[in-house]
């Protein structure tokens, strides 16, 4: 896995390396996975009725845009060869912070998301710190985080959900609400050429994507990123500061997981408990898959996107069609191993030629 | 040792004594062995997630603290292995009694025999543990199945389309479903357009999506039939995403503080839903208990019986959570089973 990430993780884009004339194994690998999805949204507009229409295109961006947003965040920590397996509890904790702000402690929608956005951070610098300055390796460090945030959240109400009316460990009653436009962030619904139809939880998610393609392909932080990613040393003999950047990377992600969460929790309109795992599983589902968009074989920003809205699409198609929910994390799963596929053997041998 | 035969031989004074003079002949009006506080009881639970399991425990606490027993509480976390071991560190504890919460038949068949063994009385919360001498608390599910959707018909008529949330291979919700399909057999007219739903955590979450699929795809479902209160939540959210919340009303099963909110809330689609008060089930599970160490039979099917809550209900009440509906629906605070004369009832608020 290593020597192929060294290779494709040069920082050239992958355009750059297509060779003149492509074959139909190289043409597979690139488009493969856009056509099957192409493929699997003519099927489902001929299989059930409503999905082919801007409606239903927006309740696939909405469906995803939760998991979406955690994976863009866990990409960044795979670009660095790390990995992050506290992002779906931090994005619970996070759901459970805003809720316990608003309903516990009356306080502004404001307050709520600066209190998340700050523990995301705080979360991420800590898993950084912990990677980097304790040598303890990624996975175990964010393990440990997850299970540290499992408990966490649940301490304060004593493993209780919140919502408004809850009576308190000390006999008063909760009379916080959720606010308008803390809600508006996960029900608000913009007017695109249709009223009333896109969710502010896809703009975000939009937005959020762009950006991290930006960061990641466009910029030199990005391209170091991908230097540490693949070579950790060599990127520190040519200067760069890889022990920050890995923090960075870490924070990154807690951000994202807590604005998904923050997200969650303003559609959920409740503090529900939660382990978060579903989310965990479901956004490292969509950035791996990701690695096999485009054949790029590495974490990269657009096809986490297309890999969250590959997943979306299937559940939403499959939903439609009354597929029973095994069946349907039966075909995730064939999803995923057909990209992982797709990424290491056919690229693999792509490289050797 | 000779504690142990000290105890014994009280409970066989006291049991003697109960048949001459009938429990008020005590001091306190308590039987053996709860005429001195501290009797160690223990609960072994399986599933400990949740507002529902938080409040059966609040329930189990409330209770055992009225009798004055020792509780102690053995949490396996979903670990059917660790819930069988839990119940032999319970007989090495030296328990008079247990009260098994759930669990899987399988494992705990076998360790609720070694208890039983080992002269320990045992009850069983919502797990068969296929064994006549252990007493069956249950909250009817086929009962809260047929309030709710008893309602259903009363509102919406004999025939609509309706959409139904289940996920197979889960208890409660099979004995929830049996009711269902017998309810599409008496009501023909009922048409069941679309069937979904996951327990993928947060799970209201999960199902907001698929019922947002599902309304896609079925725009004229006029009723979902939601029998677990996290599957309510979801389709509430995917109702109210589509603005069909005029249109389509939703009936489900449990009840907690946040599903109120929820059910209260400006035309909100939740009209009604049946639920018994987990921390009443709690206490008579434990009462249950009480009844079996005093030498007194609970009978072998201990049932609560479930109360329909109503949208009206709780806006005509301004019932804004599960302390003000204990008050205002007393059948809802407290369920007259297993009460003999002497057990004292945690104080109510």
């Amino acid at each position: 896995m290593n020597d192929k990430k060294q290779q494709d993780a040069t920082g050239i884009p992958a355009a750059g390396r297509a060779k003149p004339a492509l074959s139909g194994i190289d043409f597979a690998i690139r488009y493969g996975f856009l056509i099957l999805l192409a493929g699997l949204l003519i099927f489902f507009s001929m299989a059930t009725s409503g999905f082919a229409s801007p409606r239903s295109a927006v309740f696939i961006f909405q469906s995803v845009a939760i998991t979406g947003i955690l994976a863009l965040g866990v990409t960044f920590t795979l670009v660095v060869d790390g990995f992050d397996l506290s992002i779906g509890s931090t994005a619970t904790s996070a759901l459970m912070l805003s809720a316990y702000v608003l309903v516990v402690w009356e306080m502004n929608a404001y307050v709520a998301v600066a209190a998340c956005l700050a523990m995301g951070a705080l979360i991420g610098l800590v898993n950084g710190l912990l990677i980097v300055k304790t040598k303890v390796p990624d996975l175990l460090a964010t393990l440990g985080m997850m299970f540290l945030l499992v408990g966490l959240q649940r301490i304060p109400t004593q493993g209780r959900s919140i919502a408004t009316g809850m009576h308190l460990p000390d006999g008063s009653v909760a009379r916080g609400t959720f606010p308008p436009e803390f809600l508006a962030l996960g029900r608000h619904r913009l007017d695109f050429f249709i009223p009333d139809l896109i969710p502010l939880s896809v703009v975000i998610l939009v937005v959020i994507a762009i950006a991290v393609w930006l960061i990641l392909e466009r910029t030199r932080h990005g391209r170091l990123m991908y230097a540490i990613g693949s070579n950790e040393r060599a990127a520190a003999l040519a200067g760069v500061n890889v022990a920050r950047y890995k923090i960075v990377a870490y924070m990154i992600s807690g951000v994202l997981a807590s604005i998904g969460g923050i997200l969650l929790a303003a559609r959920l309109g409740r503090g529900d408990i939660a382990s978060g795992n579903n989310l965990l599983l479901d956004s490292v589902a969509a950035a791996l898959i990701g690695f096999a968009v485009l054949g790029a074989a590495k974490p990269n920003a657009f096809g986490t996107a297309i890999g969250a809205l590959f997943v979306g699409i299937l559940l939403q198609g499959l939903t439609m069609m009354n597929a029973p929910y095994y069946t349907q994390d039966f075909v995730k799963g064939a999803v995923l191993v057909v990209a992982l596929v797709f990424t290491f053997a056919l690229t693999g041998r792509r490289g050797k030629q | 040792m000779k504690l142990t035969r000290r105890t014994l031989l009280k409970l066989t004074g006291g049991m003697t004594a109960a048949a001459a003079f009938g429990p008020s002949a005590f001091a306190g009006g308590m039987p053996a062995p709860f005429d001195k506080p501290g009797v160690k009881i223990a609960l072994v639970r399986y599933l400990s997630t949740g507002d529902f399991f938080q409040a059966y425990l609040s329930g189990v606490e409330a209770q055992a603290k009225a009798l004055k027993a020792d509780l102690h509480v053995f949490d396996s976390r979903q670990d059917a292995a660790l819930q069988a071991d839990m119940m032999d560190q319970a007989i090495a504890l030296g328990v008079k009694g247990i009260v098994v919460q759930h669990g899987l038949t399988e494992s705990m068949q076998a360790a609720v025999k070694r208890a039983l063994d080992a002269g320990i009385k045992v009850v069983a919360f919502d797990v068969n543990v296929k064994n006549p001498q252990v007493p069956q608390v249950e909250q009817s599910d086929r009962d809260l199945a047929r309030l709710a959707l008893e309602q259903a018909i009363r509102d919406n008529g004999e025939s609509f389309k309706a959409g139904y949330v289940y996920v197979p291979g889960i208890a409660p919700l099979d004995r929830r479903d049996e009711t269902w399909q017998k309810f599409k057999k008496k009501y023909p007219g009922i048409q069941e357009v679309a069937q979904f739903g996951t327990l993928d955590n947060p799970i209201a979450n999960s199902v907001a999506n698929q019922a947002r699929s599902v309304l896609q795809a079925h725009p004229d479902i006029t009723v979902m039939f939601a029998p677990y209160d996290e599957f309510a939540k979801g389709v509430k959210i995917a109702v109210d995403e589509a603005g069909l919340n005029k249109q389509i009303k939703i009936y489900s099963a449990d009840v907690s503080t946040a599903d109120i909110s929820a059910m209260r809330e400006k035309d909100s689609a939740w009209a009604a839903t049946a639920a018994t008060n987990p921390a009443v089930v709690g206490e008579v599970s434990v009462r249950a208990l009480a009844m079996l160490l005093a030498g007194e039979d609970p009978g072998h099917n201990v049932i609560i019986p479930p109360t329909l809550i109503t949208r009206k209900f709780l806006n005509d009440n301004d019932i804004r959570n599960m302390e003000d509906l204990a008050k205002k629906m007393p059948q809802f605070a407290h369920a007259d089973v297993a009460v003999p004369k002497w057990m004292p009832l945690p104080p109510r608020g």
